[in-house]
């Protein structure tokens, strides 16, 4: 690992310089701050199939084509032309990949983001049927093509949602990272089911993210799972001891060394993931209090950031400017 | 004597082997008759092996006539008891097996022993040897998979190895002997040797019968593929294949992926492994199991999903395919290729299907193709029955198997003694439990077996394998009229009779349940109790006091009504703090 200070000063590079606006020039769709997505959106909601195969078509990683099919799933109406793809192309696994992901999208907005003692049994019951519609497309594609992340990725979504279990979960985990081990979006989805919510512990979600963020190579986005990890534990504590928690040096600590040796590195290439990475930092280092660790972050940031995980604060939008101008006046 | 299983089709067609099959085996194996037995043998040095197959076995009973079978071959082997030969005797689904090793005279004289106890079996034993079985079978204990044949098939056929042997209570000498004399008859036998010929002295002689195929298959599972909930640890996987040689490698090629994906690359299972077993003479059972730890149950669940998958998705090696060819052709280096060939050849004789000379086996072997064990795999795949521990499988495609019946009898209604929404229906057409999910119903016209108990108690299979138990002590206003009904429904070849309970062993109501609140479960309340008592008397006693004055001062002349007001404030907050005590009591108890 490399000295901070090299890290710090390049990624500071997007220095504050006073032109920044309010919450409402804040840019938190990634349609609009990653200009290589342009195409996807308007041709998926055009119906156009081609277009849409000739995007993913494009991507150069498994990591970009993970990331956009969760964007796309997110889109109304999609699986219209989604499932006739499907009927055309039976052997391809893009089309059911997709689809799948637009399956588990729908289930998830009925079962709705709140904890499951707040969700009916019929928003249960319907829940589950998308995503066993959606888990029994991806058996097939990850019969038939074992390397294909995208598949796995969505297969933790869904292990997670029919409540398959840990052992379950983490053995898909394994099956993908023996491809890409790496792959930061299943990462993610893996680190959401070890944490106390899905039947998990903090024992083994700050330990996933450690064991993520110290195997990957320098300048990995992967240290943001450690952030995330710390938040998801803030989230989880009493008011008051929460706000201790992020205060305290070993997170702190935790949360700098994190950010060193990825998106603060010098081997940092900026990518799809790193708003995210940075948006997660900017919010545990200022949850925390430690606006001058912060600051690096927010200046990567400028006027872009991802949703998650700030909207777990209330007005989250005013939190960010205000926490963004907190951390910027240090520096 | 017994009445023939309901099925849902008729008897398998089993080939009829002629001489041009046995033809198949010149050079290999002789063949001849020894008292009308069909008779297999080839030479191997040392000791002769022989085996007497009859084609009976469990699948041919009925749940209430279960183990008599079994019975036959005790009473066969009786005689035998003291010497120190090496023999045995094996009841399975379709076959019941006599075996023994020794020199010439010692084969003779115990083959000759079992075909004479045949022909007289020594029903004297019949009570002991009932006996014995009992206790056999409670030694035994089912291994992980011993529920799917019931899920399959039903309390009837290939479902009842699911259950103990029920006819060791109630079979009578003469259903024992009318089953001796009708199954294990010189036409429904075939023996093997390994000799270089029939020894001379062989007695076979056995009555007159015939050649009976095996039953057909009956079925429970509405749909497949399906799913049942299992202990924990274990994962089993089973299902019906026609039988064929690209079949037999699947089998091997599903028990090493198995192994591969569960031990060798995710370390969840210590054992793994597939076993492929002829049923009939057209059909096989496929069963794939895998152990498991409990912490990773789950995830042994979905490598056996996604192990299934693959092979489905034809995702196969060549050298997969090479690996289970490799080991079914070894078997061909044996040095007694005849002799050690005998007892597949003789059962698949017995049960009609085709016998394939080893060259022609290792012609088809060799002509297996990938896309031959992909077939296989889907066929596997969509007859599959897979029991799982914990979670249930759904999300895998599997439906799950039907746990209520699709409707109940009309009848008397007897609520339970012990939960208000369960009740107990007896009706002319059967018996239903009535439960919030579903019901469960015997029709007496489909009832495998009713048990019944001198105190009253009466339990019902019917031949889908659901089960009503009419306990007189559990179910309000069951009377000896009720009872009588049902007994004088159920036909009385499905009747057996149980000894009488232990009075503890009778089942006595457990408190009611009536509200979602359970019971039972409340917090000490003799402190409040006590409370009340104290306070309540004071109130009590006070307010009789402040009648008294109220009574008095409305008989006065001139009321001091002030004073009547006071007394009665007085009593207010004693009344008030009983009346607190007796809420907090009642909270306390729930």
């Amino acid at each position: 690992m490399s000295s901070s200070s090299n890290g710090r000063g390049r990624a500071s590079t997007g220095a504050y310089d006073g032109t920044y606006g309010g919450a409402s020039a804040l840019m938190s769709d990634p349609f609009d701050y990653l200009p290589d997505l342009a195409p996807l959106r308007p041709a998926a909601q055009a119906g156009d199939w081609p277009a849409v195969r000739a995007f993913f078509m494009g991507l150069d990683s498994a990591e970009k084509v993970s990331y956009a099919s969760g964007l796309l799933s997110d889109i109304a109406g999609v699986e219209g032309f989604l499932e006739r793809a499907v009927a055309e192309l039976p052997g391809d696994p893009l089309p059911r990949t997709l689809l799948a992901r637009r399956y588990i999208s729908i289930g998830w907005d009925i079962r709705s983001g709140a904890r499951a003692k707040h969700v009916s049994r019929d928003q249960f019951d319907r829940f589950h049927a998308w995503l066993r519609k959606a888990e029994q497309l991806l058996i097939e594609v990850c019969a038939e093509q074992p390397a294909y992340a995208p598949a796995w990725t969505a297969r933790l979504i869904t292990a997670r949602g029919l409540e398959l279990g840990q052992a379950e979960a983490r053995r898909r985990y394994d099956r993908l990272s023996a491809h890409h081990p790496h792959h930061h979006r299943a990462q993610i989805q893996l680190l959401q089911q070890v944490c106390p919510k899905w039947s998990g512990s903090w024992e083994d979600a700050h330990g996933f993210a450690r064991e993520c963020a110290s195997a990957a190579p320098d300048g990995s986005v992967a240290g943001a799972l450690v952030a995330e990890a710390h938040i998801e534990h803030w989230l989880d504590l009493d008011s008051g001891a929460d706000a201790a928690y992020m205060r305290g040096l070993p997170v702190r600590d935790d949360l700098r060394f994190a950010a060193q040796v990825s998106v603060l590195h010098r081997d940092h290439v900026p990518g799809w993931d790193t708003v995210g990475a940075h948006s997660t930092f900017a919010m545990a280092f200022s949850i925390g209090g430690h606006f001058a660790d912060a600051a690096p972050h927010f200046a990567a940031l400028g006027n872009r950031v991802n949703e998650s995980p700030w909207c777990y604060l209330p007005d989250w939008r005013g939190q960010f400017t205000k926490f963004r101008k907190n951390a910027l006046a240090t520096l | 004597m017994t009445t023939q299983p309901h099925t849902d089709g008729g008897p398998s067609a089993a080939h009829t082997v002629t001489d041009t099959d046995l033809a198949a085996l010149d050079g290999l194996i002789s063949h001849t008759t020894t008292q009308g037995v069909p008779t297999l043998y080839a030479p191997r040095p040392g000791e002769i092996t022989a085996g007497l197959f009859f084609r009976v076995g469990r699948a041919d009973e009925t749940l209430a006539t279960a183990g008599i079978t079994h019975l036959v071959e005790h009473l066969a082997l009786h005689r035998l008891g003291l010497s120190d030969l090496h023999y045995n005797g094996a009841t399975a689904n379709t076959y019941t097996l006599f075996h023994v090793t020794g020199s010439e005279d010692e084969v003779v004289s115990y083959l000759n022993s079992v075909c004479a106890a045949l022909r007289d079996l020594p029903l004297a034993r019949l009570e002991t040897e009932k006996e014995i079985l009992r206790t056999e079978a409670a030694g035994r204990s089912g291994g992980p998979g011993s529920q799917l044949p019931l899920w399959r098939y039903g309390a009837q056929s290939y479902g009842l190895t699911s259950y103990s042997e029920l006819g060791t209570w109630g079979l009578t000498a003469d259903q024992v002997r009318h089953w001796a004399q009708t199954r294990f008859t010189r036409d429904n036998a075939v023996l093997w040797l390994t000799s270089d010929s029939v020894p001379a002295g062989l007695d076979l002689t056995l009555p007159a019968g015939t050649r009976r195929p095996a039953p057909a298959a009956t079925s429970a599972l509405p749909v497949t593929p399906a799913y049942i909930h299992g202990d924990d640890g274990h994962v089993v996987f089973t299902s019906v294949l026609r039988r064929s040689t690209a079949a037999s490698v699947f089998a091997d090629v599903l028990g090493r992926a198995l192994f591969q994906d569960l031990r060798q690359e995710g370390g969840y299972s210590y054992s793994a492994e597939a076993d492929y077993t002829p049923r009939d003479a057209e059909h096989a059972t496929l069963t794939a199991y895998a152990d498991a730890l409990p912490k990773k149950q789950d995830a042994v669940v979905g490598g056996f999903v996604d192990t299934l998958a693959r092979l489905r998705a034809g995702r196969i090696e060549q050298s997969e395919l090479d690996s289970a060819r490799g080991k079914i052709l070894k078997r061909y280096d044996s040095p007694d290729l005849g002799a050690s060939s005998l007892p597949s050849y003789a059962l698949n004789l017995l049960l009609g299907h085709r016998l394939l000379s080893p060259e022609q086996h290792r012609a088809e072997l060799n002509a297996v193709t990938l896309a031959d064990l992909r077939e296989v795999a889907r066929e596997a795949w969509s007859t599959g029955l897979l029991q799982v521990p914990g979670r249930g499988a759904d999300w895998a495609g599997f439906e799950p198997a039907p746990q209520y019946s699709q409707a109940a009898v009309v009848g008397t209604r007897h609520q339970s003694l012990e939960d208000d929404r369960i009740t107990l229906v007896i009706g002319d057409e059967g018996v239903s439990l009535v439960t919030p999910r579903g019901p469960v119903t015997v029709r007496h016209d489909a009832c495998a077996v009713m048990t019944t108990r001198p105190d009253g108690a009466r339990s019902l299979t019917g031949t889908d394998g659901f089960c009503v138990s009419v306990e007189p002590t559990l179910y309000r206003g069951v009377t000896p009229e009720r009872i009588a009904a049902v007994d004088a429904s159920v036909p009385a070849a499905a009747v057996v009779p149980l000894p009488a309970r232990d009075p503890q062993q009778i089942p006595r109501p457990r408190e009611r349940t009536s509200a979602p609140q359970s019971s039972g479960g409340g917090r000490s309340t003799w402190a409040w109790t006590l409370g009340l008592w104290l306070v309540g008397s004071i109130a009590a006693i006070w307010s009789l006091l402040s009648a008294a004055v109220t009574a008095d001062e409305l008989g006065a002349a001139d009321p001091e009504w002030d004073a009547v007001v006071g007394v009665w404030v007085l009593a207010l907050p004693l009344l008030l703090v009983t009346w607190q005590l007796h809420r907090s009591r009642q909270r306390r108890r729930r």
